[in-house]
């Protein structure tokens, strides 16, 4: 009993990143229909900015804000100069080959400037585990899957009740015809790679203090919480939440009742099998063409 | 008699010619041979290795200024030559290539990772080029499987040697008898498997549990319930820093505290990673830079300490790593000695003869005609160190050795 407990909790906690990278997947697509492949290393950004100003004398309270505001400038830099750029056709594919180049190039001068190892990011929530039904969890790891639901439900008020959300809405709904309506589909393209990349170093910052701080953490996050944007259907933001806890769940329990080296070969395979069974995502709508 | 016949046949200047090429060519190896007084290392200099190959620099650096300053040797400064291969086996092979026979440099320094030593051997062979590993402790780097290992020496530990050291003092320790083993995916850790297993079996033990991981997880509770529901009441790593973290944050979270008995992939960084947590952890190694120092080594230190704008011995990531390659370096310059020239054939068997006392060890000699003792640093030189308030510390200056 008490390893499913443990299975289930460091998966809510796993879930939770995959969750909250995710959910920047989905607010990049619904404004540009791309997507940005630097995602993984804006939340790496988020967490090393944060560190570095720590070990400056900053207090966390004031570092993580300033890291958070620069990833944002960094998400809209990326996608003006990276995605606008090379996404004017409808079936335009070049903002793939940047975006995974620019990644390359984050993490590399990340590398150079910061160096390669992990450094500490100190939080009173890391220290002690709490202990229960023979399982035990930092309180840090459990803000990860309560943090995911927020901003879920955050971007959802966002979108309903703000007139910045209703025109990002509008611009996913129909590009063209936002436009026509006086709204700057660029602009909010821009905000949204904003709001994502945000987010994005938000989950970095939560993270740090559980899992080190360093150049190399965000690579393969960014890959799995893209793969599971894509098999929640991209365009649904609880489905994004559900799919990516659900997932984070699912990799612990393989590891726990399989092995360690079948987590990966086992929940790619789910992934593609999902995909099989519902090619526009779990809890994606068939997207209706007019010709 | 040959002469007068050449020449006295029509097809004499062709038969000069080829003759003369053939001649030349037959030298050529000999030639090849004579080397420049450089010292070349394809090491990780970027990536997420990059720590390693600056701590094996640092190192190189510490012995070569000082050699330098003192006149070289046989007349000549040595070069310090740095090639990056960020842990890529392939790049690794570019570099050996180009410096065994474009730089022609007398000796090349390995790097960090056992795969890349795996992946020369067969061109260092083909060349006829020296190495010499600092830190990648593959057994196979070393011991060949077809025994004709010529060209590679090592001053550093081996896998096959350092498993029964781990064993042992994991049996020192062992309060129930019933010791695991954690490792890593990848060729170092898997590799050490067999080597662990058959230390247990020497010792009439059996390891109750053997887990795996992959590169950059973040949670094994699921690896560690197993070992915990075994009965381990100590583990055997073999693992590197971020993992290790995770490792240990996993344990605190299941209330799992076993003895750890570690290879040393683990280093200082670990200490300030994961801080309490590894209160105790111990370590092999070959040498530790924090604690009390040899006069000799507190110099070393203290040059390495200004040229690499350093203030505390708990800076140098990889210690053993940096000693090694310290006195790997004056290994080679003792051996260049020996050989009279700059000649890879004279220095290799040269090699052999070396007879020296570094800040390790006193290499007496360095390295014998055997398959095994191309390893130059003896089980007998390991050290058992130990983590206490975060730093990393010969066992006996720590309150974990233990008091008989």
């Amino acid at each position: 009993m008490g390893e499913i407990l443990q299975y289930l909790l460091t998966g809510l906690s796993l879930g939770g990143i995959y969750a909250l990278v995710a959910l920047g997947f989905y607010i990049m697509w619904e404004a540009s229909k791309a997507a940005n492949f630097t995602h993984g290393d804006v939340y790496m950004f988020g967490a090393v900015v944060t560190v570095v100003l720590v070990e400056k004398g900053l207090p966390v309270v004031l570092a993580a804000p300033i890291a958070i505001a620069a990833a944002a400038v960094i998400g809209a830099l990326i996608e003006r100069l990276l995605v606008r750029p090379f996404n004017k056709e409808p079936n335009a594919i070049g903002w793939m080959l940047t975006t995974i180049a620019a990644g390359i190039m984050i993490e590399s001068m990340a590398t150079i400037t910061y160096g390669p190892l992990g450094r500490p990011l100190p939080s009173p929530l890391a220290e002690q585990p709490i202990r229960f039904g023979g399982a035990g969890i930092y309180p840090q790891e459990m803000l990860l899957p309560i943090a995911a639901v927020a901003a879920m439900f955050g971007l959802e008020a966002f979108y309903r009740r703000t007139t910045l959300g209703r025109a990002m809405r509008a611009v996913a709904f129909n590009r063209t015809a936002a436009g026509l309506m006086g709204i700057n589909p660029n602009r909010i393209a821009l905000i949204a790679f904003a709001l994502a990349a945000a987010i994005g170093a938000f989950a970095g910052i939560l993270v740090a203090p559980v899992v080190q701080a360093m150049p190399a953490m965000g690579s393969l996050i960014g890959l799995k919480a893209f793969g599971v944007a894509i098999v929640a259907g991209i365009a649904n933001a609880r489905g994004v939440v559900i799919v990516g806890i659900c997932y984070g769940v699912i990799e612990k329990f393989i590891e726990g009742y399989i092995s360690t080296g079948a987590r990966n070969a086992v929940g790619f395979t789910l992934m593609i099998l999902a995909l099989l069974l519902f090619p526009q995502g779990i809890f994606g709508r068939r997207e209706v063409v007019k010709v | 008699m040959i002469w007068n016949f050449l020449r006295s046949t029509s097809r004499g200047p062709a038969l000069l010619a080829g003759t003369a090429l053939v001649l030349s060519l037959s030298i050529a190896p000999a030639n090849a041979q004579k080397a420049e007084p450089c010292i070349a290392g394809s090491w990780e200099l970027t990536g997420a290795l990059a720590h390693t190959g600056l701590a094996i620099k640092m190192g190189i650096d510490a012995a070569v200024d000082e050699i330098n300053e003192a006149g070289g040797v046989l007349g000549q400064k040595l070069r310090v030559i740095a090639y990056d291969d960020q842990g890529e086996p392939s790049r690794a092979v570019d570099n050996a290539r180009r410096i065994g026979e474009r730089d022609n440099c007398i000796i090349m320094i390995g790097g960090y990772r056992t795969p890349n030593a795996l992946a020369i051997r067969t061109v260092l062979s083909e060349i006829g080029q020296p190495w010499m590993g600092v830190i990648s402790a593959g057994t196979r780097v070393i011991e060949w499987e077809n025994g004709k290992n010529e060209w590679m020496f090592r001053v550093s530990a081996k896998d096959r040697w350092v498993a029964p050291f781990l064993v042992d003092h994991a049996l020192q320790r062992t309060k129930n008898k019933k010791i695991g083993f954690m490792f890593e995916a990848t060729g170092w850790g898997q590799g050490a498997v067999p080597d662990v297993e058959a230390a247990a079996k020497a010792k009439g033990t059996a390891l109750v549990g053997k887990e795996t991981f992959n590169i950059a997880d973040q949670d094994m509770s699921a690896q560690l319930i197993r070992l915990r529901d075994a009965g381990a009441d100590t583990l055997i790593f073999y693992t590197v820093d971020r993992e290790t973290d995770a490792i240990l944050r996993s344990m605190d979270r299941i209330g799992y505290k076993p003895t750890i008995v570690s290879a040393w992939g683990i280093g200082v960084q670990l200490g300030k990673t994961a801080g309490p947590l590894t209160e105790g952890v111990l370590v092999h190694g070959t040498f530790a830079w924090t604690g009390q120092l040899s006069p000799r080594a507190q110099k070393v230190w203290e040059r390495i300490k200004a040229k690499e704008n350093l203030k505390d011995p708990s800076e140098l990531v990889l210690p053993s790593g940096t000693a090694n390659a310290y006195d790997a370096v004056y290994v080679i310059a003792e051996a260049l000695k020996i050989a009279g020239a700059y000649d890879k054939t004279k220095l290799r068997d040269a090699f052999y003869q070396v007879k020296y006392e570094g800040i390790i060890a006193n290499y007496n000699p360095a390295f014998e005609r055997t398959v095994e003792r191309h390893d130059a640093i003896l089980p007998a030189h390991y050290k058992l160190l130990a983590y206490h308030k975060g730093i990393l510390l010969p066992v006996a200056q720590t309150p974990h050795a233990l008091r008989f």
